[in-house]
């Protein structure tokens, strides 16, 4: 049976992603929905993925689904930290080393 | 003897087969085309097994996002290359290669196709070969109008140029300096709120074709290229006057009637095309054409190709169109364009398979034309 899984590299950190393939997966991934924009805008989806089939390629698609979801989740909350280190360290400077952003 | 462009013939073959695949925007396509060998002429014509599409539709007053675009692509591909393969009835073994659209286009959708053409490609181990988008445009509007040299016309939704081939590039004579033409229609269907089913340009066609009265825009012709974001700004603020019943001089008639929606989308349309067919007569002058191909998604409008035919009739010459098959974003093209270049010699190596959002039509070395 194939089972999907990715490795996360950067220079402080490392991880694994590892699908359980003793729990039930489906196509329906919890990030790869219609975008919170057009939903709002009264969107109706028909773009959904179709239902995965009982067989390994099936199971491949509904696993890669939570894969993927995995590290959307991963690398979204990453990036948020990481915007907010940059908003604290400009905050930082900016008051305990009284540097002006725009003077370079 | 075999001809140069039949060194890649499969044995006992007397013709090529190809799939193209194209999402640079929000259609998503896939063709067949079979070229029987020899060079295509008048009398030995490529064959379309099978064009299908399906379209990602906003609701009214949204344009389409990249990401939730790129969704529809990846979740229908699958379906969209097996009735493709169905409508054709050909199995993948039969194929030569597969061709799919690099760019220029929106670079989330682009990508979702360009791994779909990526995995048919090792699945079936046939080789890939990337197509400039506009370059599939004229190609398919030469084979199937059997215009040989035109001055072509190129309008759509993110591309408004004009084009003349020479020594082996199809070369940008004039463009937009700013949005495309379908961008500017588009955006004006947005400030309407009608809706984008089937497109919003062909709902704004028809509100126009109601139009009776002229509402002077701007006409901002700039040598050979044109501006068309001022145009759409000024058409803008006119209808949201009209909506909020403001007083406006423009929006009265010289006999003291009101101006309509409907007047808008007629004048709107009237003052872009008429910046079209200057810039176009201008370049059939410069490179003594006759002929003029329109192309892209616009080139459905038929008051566009009505004014075309005007301008071209006073030149003695002739205007092709093709119809919406293939004048909007279609698989086939991809695979016309995309076989013409396998056959010269052409294939694009997987790690060279990367999209690309800017990729103009003047790059492309276009080997299959000798003239």
């Amino acid at each position: 049976m194939l089972t999907p899984s990715a490795e996360y590299e950067a220079p402080d950190l490392k991880k694994d992603f590892i699908v359980d393939s003793t729990v039930e997966h489906t196509t329906n991934g919890q990030t790869t929905g219609p975008s919170d924009h057009v939903l709002q805008a009264g969107a109706v989806d028909r773009d959904a993925p179709s239902e995965a089939s009982q067989n390994a390629m099936g199971s491949l698609r509904s696993q890669l689904t939570t894969l993927q979801d995995d590290i959307n989740v991963f690398l979204t909350e990453r990036m948020k930290a990481q915007s907010n280190e940059a908003d604290l360290d400009v905050e930082r400077r900016l008051l305990d080393e009284g540097v002006d952003e725009d003077s370079d | 003897m075999t001809s140069y462009l039949d060194t890649r013939l499969k044995p006992g073959k007397d013709h090529y087969l190809a799939i193209g695949l194209e999402g640079s925007a929000n259609k998503l396509g896939v063709g067949i085309i079979r070229h029987p060998k020899g060079e295509l002429s008048d009398c030995n014509k490529a064959v379309i097994l099978s064009n299908v599409r399906d379209t990602y539709i906003t609701p009214p007053g949204e344009g389409f996002l990249p990401r939730d675009t790129a969704r529809h692509h990846r979740n229908w591909v699958v379906r969209v290359i097996k009735n493709a393969l169905e409508d054709a009835q050909v199995v993948p073994s039969d194929l030569d290669v597969v061709c799919f659209t690099q760019g220029p286009g929106m670079g989330a959708p682009l990508q979702s196709v360009a791994v779909a053409a990526r995995m048919i490609s090792q699945l079936w181990q046939l080789p890939l070969v990337g197509v400039n988008h506009c370059i599939g445009h004229i190609e398919m509007g030469r084979e199937i109008t059997n215009a040989h040299n035109p001055v072509v016309l190129y309008v759509s939704g993110g591309n408004t140029q004009i084009i003349a081939y020479s020594r082996q590039k199809y070369r940008i004579f004039g463009e937009t300096l700013d949005i495309a033409i379908g961008n500017c229609l588009d955006r004006f269907a947005r400030t309407l709120k009608i809706s984008n089913n089937p497109s919003p340009g062909y709902n704004i066609e028809q509100l126009a074709k109601k139009g009776k009265n002229l509402v002077e825009l701007p006409y901002t012709v700039k040598g050979m290229d044109l501006s068309m974001s001022g145009i759409l700004e000024f058409i803008d603020n006119l209808a949201k006057d009209l909506f909020a019943n403001k007083k406006n001089k423009l929006l009265v008639t010289s006999d003291g009637s009101k101006i309509s929606v409907e007047d808008l989308c007629f004048s709107l349309q009237e003052c872009l095309f008429a910046m079209l067919v200057e810039i176009t007569e201008r370049a059939m002058a410069h490179v003594n054409s006759n002929q003029v191909l329109i192309v892209g998604g616009v080139g459905c409008n038929e008051r566009l190709q009505q004014m075309m035919e005007i301008m071209v009739m006073d030149r003695n010459g002739s205007i092709y169109a093709t119809d919406e098959r293939f004048c909007i974003d279609n698989g086939i093209m991809i695979a016309h364009a995309g076989l013409l270049q396998y056959r010269m010699g052409d294939v694009t190596d997987i790690k060279d398979t990367v999209c690309t959002q800017k990729f103009r039509t003047d790059e492309v070395w276009v080997k299959w034309r000798l003239d």
